[in-house]
């Protein structure tokens, strides 16, 4: 017999180890959107491509998704200086700040880029979902059972998080691409290299996505597919909103917030609606959000 | 007779509308379906292009109108008894409210604070259809209206008839010169004495009503309304392609734009071995054009020949 307050603190568990997930995942396009002020429509994408690397790399050798991340990280760390230089360089060449007209051009280039990968993608892989077999088993705590994939995995997600932020406040090259994102004028006065900096923040950016992609493979066992960039991105749009862009904590605080949310949420509600209604709340947060509090809830 | 003082592409939308409104009766089947789909899409790209086009508040996801439209129509018809044609009405009319609703909130936001509000809009949008009753808990709504060609031919043209109007009175004069300024500097606009919030939220509220009853005519066409066809995000996809290649904010670019999308979407179609990279095709297309003309075709080529300014307005 099962109670309804283990259910939710069940549900609650799962939540957060999501929501670690989630976290890394946005932390890319959090990364990008912060320091250069362009949002990736793309990002979805490359969170495909990262979980079929981890499928591909688990057919081939056999490695298991933890394995598999940091080779995905090498690769987004490719992606992201032919991405930079290849969409972003002509538009932030030599401006000191983005305009409207910029972020217009951008969105639209990245969404162009977005329709391409996820139509190649579909037509190399087709839509059909595969699997990573990959079950490192369950540790129970209590009334509750966690899965150590999605343990080991969220503590992963959590130190990329905390390496980005040491990254970023305690070296050199992370103090000037703060300097970047806040002013790109003075950052250039005092000595720094925009192009520089920038596509090493682009480049750090779709590392970090690609890696969040093939850790989220633990969370999809049987679903990775073409599409299914399409269903993440929003989710990392509206996490990256609610923690504020270009702030470190606001993709781990904004990710647990929609993790909690989609596994929370169908625990109160009908069975048959509650998935449903929980995306559907996940999205919605967005707008009140931008309404009351725009720079972001993470001070 | 004088005639008045349009713009010469003004009378050849005009002249093209009447010769294919003239052509229709005699077309076999196969040719008005094609060419009433192509104008679902034309009437779509210049919904679209009253908000992103004109505003430059990217819209991505303008589909929600289209599916709520379509979804009013297919509640109508199926719960209500309405003919298809009133149908349309209550499509349109219903996307003038929603849009109403959710311009109020989501037009406050700038550039891509807009763009992401509006994709988690219609992404909600299609969880809630899923799961309400009265829309049959998401398993769609088949009807039985029969093939109706013609009239759903001629629907549809009136309705791109009455989008290029508008379009035109939203693109000249006192209101089109207001409209302009809000897509050069919306600050500078409001000190300027525009009432930027009205005007953007005139022309959002336009858009909806169009996109909805685009896709209450789409549901006619298809007989059936299903959600994750309604709301399927590759028609804002579709529809942003369409103005991006074409040119935003023009008069003649949408339906530019949405011929040559469309008609190489469907060629490819028919193609097996272009199967699935039709829209890897567009997508290219789209990342040239963002790019290297980001103005489309028709904004290029007012730029680079001033001569043809006074045609192409």
């Amino acid at each position: 017999m099962v109670d309804a307050g283990s259910v939710v603190l069940q549900d609650l568990a799962y939540g957060i180890l999501e929501g670690c997930v989630f976290a890394v995942v946005a932390h890319g396009l959090n990364l990008i959107w912060g320091v250069t002020k362009v949002v990736n429509v793309a990002h979805g994408e490359f969170i495909m491509l990262g979980a079929y690397g981890a499928y591909f790399f688990s057919a081939w050798f056999g490695f298991n998704p933890l394995l598999s991340a940091p080779i995905d990280a090498l690769i987004g760390l490719g992606a992201g200086l032919l991405f930079y230089f290849g969409f972003l360089h002509r538009e932030l060449r030599g401006k000191e700040t983005v305009t409207l007209q910029t972020e217009m051009v951008t969105l639209v280039a990245t969404f162009g880029l977005a329709l391409f990968i996820v139509n190649l993608a579909t037509s190399i892989f087709s839509v059909n979902p595969v699997g990573i077999p990959w079950n490192p088993g369950v540790v129970r705590a209590g009334s509750l059972s966690l899965p150590v994939g999605s343990l080991e995995v969220a503590a992963i997600s959590v130190a990329v998080i905390a390496a980005t932020h040491v990254f970023l406040t305690r070296t050199y090259l992370g103090s000037a691409i703060r300097a970047y994102s806040q002013d790109i004028a003075a950052a250039q006065l005092v000595g720094i290299n925009p192009t520089f900096v920038a596509a090493v923040a682009t480049a750090l950016g779709l590392s970090a996505t690609m890696l969040g992609g093939a850790l989220l493979t633990v969370w999809v066992p049987t679903g990775i597919n073409p599409l299914m960039g399409q269903t993440f991105a929003p989710i990392c749009f509206v996490i990256v909103v609610l923690g504020g862009p270009g702030k470190m904590w606001g993709s781990l605080v904004g990710g647990l917030v929609l993790g909690v949310i989609i596994n929370v949420v169908p625990a109160f509600v009908a069975p048959s609606v509650g998935a449903s209604l929980a995306l559907a709340i996940a999205f919605l947060v967005l707008i009140p959000v931008l309404l009351f509090a725009p720079e972001g809830i993470v001070r | 007779m004088r005639l008045p003082r349009f713009s010469p592409t003004f009378y050849g939308l005009g002249l093209v509308l009447v010769v294919l409104a003239i052509l229709a009766p005699a077309l076999p089947i196969l040719s008005l379906t094609f060419l009433t789909s192509l104008l679902i899409y034309v009437a779509l790209a210049y919904s679209i292009n009253l908000i992103t086009g004109l505003t430059g508040y990217v819209s991505f996801g303008h589909v929600v109108f289209m599916g709520t439209g379509g979804y009013a129509l297919g509640y109508g018809v199926s719960a209500l008894q309405l003919s298809p044609l009133a149908g349309v009405a209550l499509g349109g009319a219903v996307g003038l409210v929603l849009a109403l609703g959710i311009g109020i909130v989501t037009l406050r936001f700038r550039g891509v604070y807009f763009a992401i509000s509006s994709l988690v809009t219609a992404l909600a949008a299609l969880q809630i259809v899923l799961v309400a009753p009265a829309l049959n808990d998401g398993q769609g709504i088949v009807l039985s209206v029969g093939f109706q060609a013609r009239s759903v031919f001629y629907s549809i043209w009136l309705i791109v008839a009455a989008e290029v109007v508008v379009t035109y009175f939203a693109t000249h004069g006192r209101l089109g010169y207001g409209i302009r300024a809000i897509k050069s500097d919306e600050d500078a606009a409001r000190a300027l004495g525009i009432d930027a919030t009205r005007l953007k939220l005139y022309v959002f509220m336009l858009s909806g009503l169009f996109a909805g009853a685009s896709g209450a005519l789409f549901a006619w066409f298809t007989s059936g309304v299903f959600p994750y066809v309604m709301f399927d995000l590759t028609f804002s996809l579709f529809m942003l392609a369409m103005i991006i290649v074409g040119g935003m904010g023009t008069n003649v670019g949408p339906f530019l734009g949405a011929v040559i999308v469309y008609v190489s979407y469907w060629y490819a179609l028919t193609v097996p071995s272009l199967l699935g990279l039709a829209f890897a095709a567009i997508g290219v297309i789209v990342i040239l054009v963002a790019l290297l003309i980001p103005e489309g075709i028709v904004g290029t080529m007012r730029r680079h020949f001033p001569g043809l300014r006074g045609i192409l307005e």
